[in-house]
């Protein structure tokens, strides 16, 4: 007898661990994204009208380099972590420069977006 | 202070799914998490089911989710986490009865590590102990101050995902003898962990870190298990 061990997905998102477990989730959400980019790019090289306006949709951009480029430089921080074991104490200064990284990034990237989108 | 506190309950008996129930106490700033259940149980029902045993830090057996995080209740005081307080069992176990969880995956991915020295060399000619130098038991410190409470293993995505998961606690139970220089189950123990329930199911969420109540760096543990299943190197 016991209610059993399944965490459901509110559950688990509502654990407090704070801005690692934050990147964690992140990145998560930041493959999805890029497995759908890569459907997208794939079907529009392959000719599908309604892809390749998708691809030139700045919304669909927008979400796709906010989460992508979360996803890739968040990765590089996990790989730089993973091939030096004794810089995983400092994880933290190392999260934080990742967001330093990410907003300088990701902020050039949308601008280019939004200027190509509007500016005319 | 006035603290009210919502406990998570569930009697197998009773009820079908859990519920919470909320109760207001008489608690000073400095009392621990601990002392506020012992409050409610001695004081307002008596049916409330934990653990605890040494009080202190020292066995483990109190591990719970405090306002949304797993800490030690007999480590955690008020003002920590303020007057409003929800006190849950760990995620990732069965519950048995409202915050005791089935602690039995825990400890049968913890065995699965031999947990205890590996050694068939004949003794020193003196017959006596196994010297090891200062720096040599310096290596593998960190990971004998575990003391098996499992906030861990229970704030570890992967685990959610799947029990098979050996864990964190499991894992320091093997950093704690793969790094020291007496014993000669490492390359056993790094065999275990190459396994698809080994390491290679951390994905670096970092909750184990700080989930830890004695401070254990968990993360970089097991990051040095990795690079020793990699390179072969046990330095
Ligand atoms: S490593 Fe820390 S959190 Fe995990 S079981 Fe041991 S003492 Fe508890
Ligand atoms: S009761 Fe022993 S660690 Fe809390």
């Amino acid at each position: 007898m016991g209610l059993n061990r399944n965490v459901s997905l509110s559950a688990g998102l509502g654990y407090k661990g704070g801005g690692p477990y934050l990147t964690y989730i992140l990145h998560r959400i930041g493959g999805s994204a890029l497995f759908i980019f890569f459907t997208v790019y794939i079907l529009s090289l392959l000719g599908l009208e309604s892809m390749q306006a998708l691809m030139g949709n700045w919304i669909f951009q927008t979400f796709m380099l906010t989460f992508g480029l979360f996803h890739a430089i968040n990765g590089l921080r996990i790989s730089i972590l993973d091939l030096s074991p004794k810089l995983i104490e400092h994880y933290r200064t190392a999260i934080t420069i990742e967001w330093m990284v990410y907003v300088l990034v990701a902020g050039f990237a949308l601008f280019v977006v939004f200027r190509n989108a509007f500016g005319g | 202070m006035e603290v009210t506190v919502k406990i998570f309950r569930y009697s197998p008996e009773k009820d079908e799914r859990g519920h919470y129930e909320t109760y207001t106490v008489e608690a000073h700033e400095n009392e621990r998490i601990l002392d506020v259940l012992e409050l409610v149980k001695g004081h307002k029902d008596g049916s409330l089911a934990f653990r605890r045993s040494c009080a202190h830090g020292v066995c483990g057996s109190d591990a719970m989710r405090i306002n949304g995080r797993n800490m030690l209740a007999c480590k955690t005081l008020v003002r920590d986490v303020g007057a409003n307080i929800t006190v849950e069992p760990l995620l990732g176990l069965k519950v048995e009865k409202d915050l005791i969880v089935d602690m039995d995956p825990f400890f049968d991915n913890y065995r699965k590590m031999l947990p205890y020295l590996i050694n068939e060399s004949p003794l020193p000619a003196d017959g006596k102990e196994r010297l090891q130098s200062p720096e040599q038991r310096a290596r593998f410190d960190e990971t004998t101050k575990c003391i098996l409470c499992a906030a861990c293993t229970t704030s570890c995505p992967s685990f959610w995902a799947s029990e098979e998961y050996y864990g964190p606690a499991a894992l320091m139970a093997a950093h704690r003898f793969v790094f020291d220089s007496r014993d000669e189950g490492a390359s056993q123990r790094l065999q275990i962990l190459s396994e698809t329930n080994g390491t290679v199911r951390c994905h670096t969420a970092y909750n184990c870190t700080n989930a830890c109540p004695r401070d254990i760096h968990i993360t970089q543990a097991i990051g040095e298990l990795k690079m020793a299943m990699v390179t072969g190197n046990l330095e």
